[in-house]
């Protein structure tokens, strides 16, 4: 009877040996699907998810050391309370966003069998790097959270400061790696022959993935700041005394201002990265700016243009209600800072072609409109996003100056200095705009559009270290006060948070669209029904609805990490 | 109802269903995720404001031998590949302009032999066209011509034979290509390519 047993046991292990010695062996599948959602979107909604977390577990430790750095040189407190407030977050954030990685993983490898396959094959030597800096990520957290009241102490602090450090170290290696895998399937690299970890190498170091990890990096810091912003825009709405009005009215203020920070210079790394698809394949750069994406840019460009009228928008009402007495002095700057910056988003929404019937477009001579045709081209959406940050750059530096009083005796010769600089970087920035209408493209690509990069730049790191300079040693004549920004401020801080999140959105469904019908371009074909890409109004909707749940997953991190602070407040 | 109506009619709803909140609701997180609805459902909306188009993968054209019986099928057919598949529409125009990133092709049939147009389809480094448009030095063209048979866009050698047979008929030229040189799939063996991108070995120049 055993002996039976056991034969039914084999039978029943070995089927294909039992029974199917003639049978051929199934095709391996390529691709598995879900009714009614489908597995694209599934796949979509989840590799969102995580990445948006991702940005914020990453961008939160970022924001929060650089606080830490501030109370630590400057002694302020409040700093170090602010960050370990944001750090506090950071446990279950990076739970959550573990857990969707994992889901995303299960996802793909069950419905993209074929792709990973692939990708596994070239990448499985960074599959491990990865795996270690998440061990050495998550023991340095730890340390670093756990630590924070141990360590607060002479050289304990300095190395509480040094674990913070590391932290963000392997946090942007834990960024770069899977950056590498994400931007081969753009980008690829293939060495036909070499060892796996030439092989590996090979692909993850490809044209796209530098310029994606400076993005990616300084989008962080913007994610984190503006995400500080809107909590405390919230927490501000809420406030239940002038104690807590006090403190995120201030938070919305530091949270506003690194992530301005980040902002002004996240267009010029864009624009590398553009500079680089274009230099790797032209058919995918033209698909992305004149293809079926063009319209892409134009939503990208109304995006843009809200979080910056927001930002300033936000500057202009601390200067009225933080800064008693300022208001009048700065209203006719700040109008027409407002004037500009609409001429300048009007320009950049400009659509370069119309959508025009046949007949329109012959009378026309063409899709472009006789007039507004010549601000539909790149030669002037670069102005006018140089202009704009100049102008965002000019409202920073306003508000920094607000209420203060230079005395050093320079103080003349350098504000004439800035303003100089300020007023010929606009005419230079308009000029090179305006000739580059008359030069061949690779001209103004290579030359003029660089060009106009490179003078804000040099105006924003010639400015900021001049203006610190002469504030340290200014006079405070008015006192900020805080706690009195009307409630349109904590809207403003919720608004660009999520023109920040749509951004990042949109962006990653451009990234992945330029692809079109390849998982990886020019190397590995997308087979599956779902190798086209949904039209923007449809994208659009799925991005909205990614936006809304990862504000609502990041609120309920929120309620979750402050929930024993509130018991604690309630019984004292 | 359409997609499109659809999604509109969901994203003026999250905005109705956000206005709403704002209205009747004194709950400031509630008031908040109201204010959002409004903010996601006004870019939906404007999102679906602008021309909706999905990017497909390029169709397939059939090469039934059977069916194509003159040069004029398959001139019909280089257009569809021209304007698809081809991607050529993507860099070049069809008559002269401003922005143009590569050579205009009106009158190209005209200009150049089919050998010379096959082979700047699958050796575009041999021979560099430069841009005469402007006074001072000839220029390279801002976008770099891909090799046409290879991928992403590899197209086979009956659709670059239809794209040239497409390109002298727009010419007003008789076109040369022959309906017999098509080659039936699985009896022919693929265009031969060369994978070596070798340094120019001439410069054209096109006035």
């Amino acid at each position: 009877m055993l002996s039976g047993l056991l034969w039914a046991v084999g039978l029943l292990s070995f089927p294909a040996l039992a029974f199917g010695a003639d049978v051929a062996p199934a095709a391996a599948t390529e691709y598995r699907d879900i009714p009614y959602v489908g597995s694209r979107n599934l796949v979509w909604v989840v590799a969102q998810l995580h990445l948006l977390l991702a940005g914020f577990v990453l961008g939160v430790p970022i924001f929060a050391w650089l606080c830490e750095v501030v109370a630590w040189k400057t002694g302020e407190k409040r700093y170090d309370k602010l960050a370990k407030e944001f750090t506090k977050l950071l446990t279950s954030a990076y739970a959550t966003t573990a857990l969707f990685g994992g889901i995303l993983l299960f996802l793909l490898v069950s419905f993209y069998p074929k792709l990973m396959n692939y990708l596994t094959d070239i990448f499985f030597p960074s599959f491990i790097v990865y795996c270690l800096l998440f061990l050495v990520e998550t023991a340095t957290l730890y340390l670093y959270w756990y630590g924070w009241d141990a360590m607060q102490d002479g050289g304990k602090k300095t190395f509480h400061i040094f674990l913070g450090f590391m932290l963000n170290f392997f946090a942007f290696f834990i960024m770069i790696v899977p950056n590498s895998w994400a931007t081969f399937q753009a980008s690829p690299v293939v060495l036909a022959e070499g060892s796996d970890i030439a092989r590996a190498w090979a692909a993850t170091w490809n044209p796209t993935w530098w310029p994606v990890n400076i993005h990616r990096l300084i989008a962080n810091v913007v994610l984190g700041g503006y995400i500080c912003g809107a909590y405390a825009g919230i927490r501000y709405l809420s406030a239940r005394n002038t104690e807590e009005r006090d403190h995120y009215d201030w938070m919305g203020y530091v949270g506003n201002f690194i992530g301005v920070f980040g902002l002004l210079p996240l267009p010029f790394a864009g624009y590398w990265l553009m500079r680089e698809i274009y230099q790797y394949n032209q058919q995918m750069g033209i698909t992305l700016m004149g293809g079926f994406l063009s319209w892409l840019f134009i939503l990208q460009a109304m995006l843009i243009g809200v979080l910056f009228l927001g930002s300033n928008y936000y500057f202009w009402l601390g200067i009225t209600y933080r800064i008693p007495g300022s208001e009048l002095k700065y209203r006719k700057p700040m109008l027409s800072m407002l004037v500009i910056l609409l001429l300048c988003l009007g320009v950049w929404m400009t659509p370069h072609s119309l959508v025009a019937s046949l007949e329109e477009a012959r009378k026309m001579g063409g899709t472009h409109h006789p007039l507004l045709g010549v601000f539909g081209v790149m030669s002037a959406k670069m102005t006018v996003s140089n202009l704009m940050i100049l102008v965002t750059f000019m409202s920073f530096i306003m508000y920094w100056r607000a209420g203060k009083e230079e005395t050093a005796g320079w103080a003349k010769a350098a504000k004439a200095l800035m303003s100089a600089l300020l007023v010929l970087a606009g005419i230079a920035v308009v000029v090179l705009g305006v000739w580059g209408y008359f030069v061949p493209a690779i001209v103004r690509i290579n030359y003029f559009s660089t060009s106009q990069v490179m003078i804000v730049l040099f105006v924003m790191l010639t400015i900021t270290p001049l203006t610190a300079l002469l504030l340290k040693s200014a006079r405070t004549t008015t006192e900020m006060v805080w706690g009195k920004m009307p409630p349109r401020a904590g809207y403003a801080l919720v608004l660009n948070a999520i023109m920040v999140i749509l951004l990042m959105t949109l962006m990653g469904y451009a990234r992945s669209s330029s692809r079109v019908h390849w998982h990886v371009y020019g190397v590995l074909r997308d087979s599956s029904q779902y190798a086209f890409s949904p039209a923007l109004g449809y994208a659009a909707a799925i991005m909205a609805l990614n936006t809304f749940i990862f504000c609502m997953i990041v609120a309920f991190i929120f309620w979750v990490a402050t929930m024993s602070d509130k018991a604690k407040a309630s019984h004292s | 109802m359409s997609e499109v109506v659809k999604l509109q009619l969901i994203g003026l709803t999250v905005v109705g269903c956000g206005a709403l909140i704002l209205l009747f609701v004194r709950a400031q997180f509630a008031r908040v995720i109201g204010f959002v609805a409004i903010v996601l459902g006004l870019f939906t909306l404007v999102a679906l404001s602008v021309p909706q188009m999905a990017s497909l993968p390029p169709v397939e054209e059939k090469f039934d031998i059977a069916t194509v019986k003159t040069p004029t099928d398959m001139a019909t057919i280089g257009q569809k590949i021209f304007f698809s598949k081809g991607q050529c529409a993507l860099c070049h125009t069809i008559g002269p302009s401003e922005s143009a990133r590569c050579p205009d092709l009106k009158g190209i049939g005209a200009k150049l032999s089919r050998e010379f147009i096959f082979e700047s389809l699958t050796q575009p480094q041999a021979y560099i066209y430069l841009d005469y448009r402007h006074e001072g030095a000839p220029k390279e063209y801002p976008a770099r011509m891909p090799y046409i048979n290879k991928n992403p866009i590899g197209l086979s050698k009956n659709e670059i034979l239809s794209v040239i047979a497409f390109l002298q008929q727009m010419s007003g030229e008789p076109i040369s290509v022959n309906v017999a040189e098509l080659e039936v799939p699985g009896q022919a063996p693929a265009v031969p390519v060369k994978a070596a991108q070798s340094e120019p070995v001439a410069v054209a120049q096109a006035h």
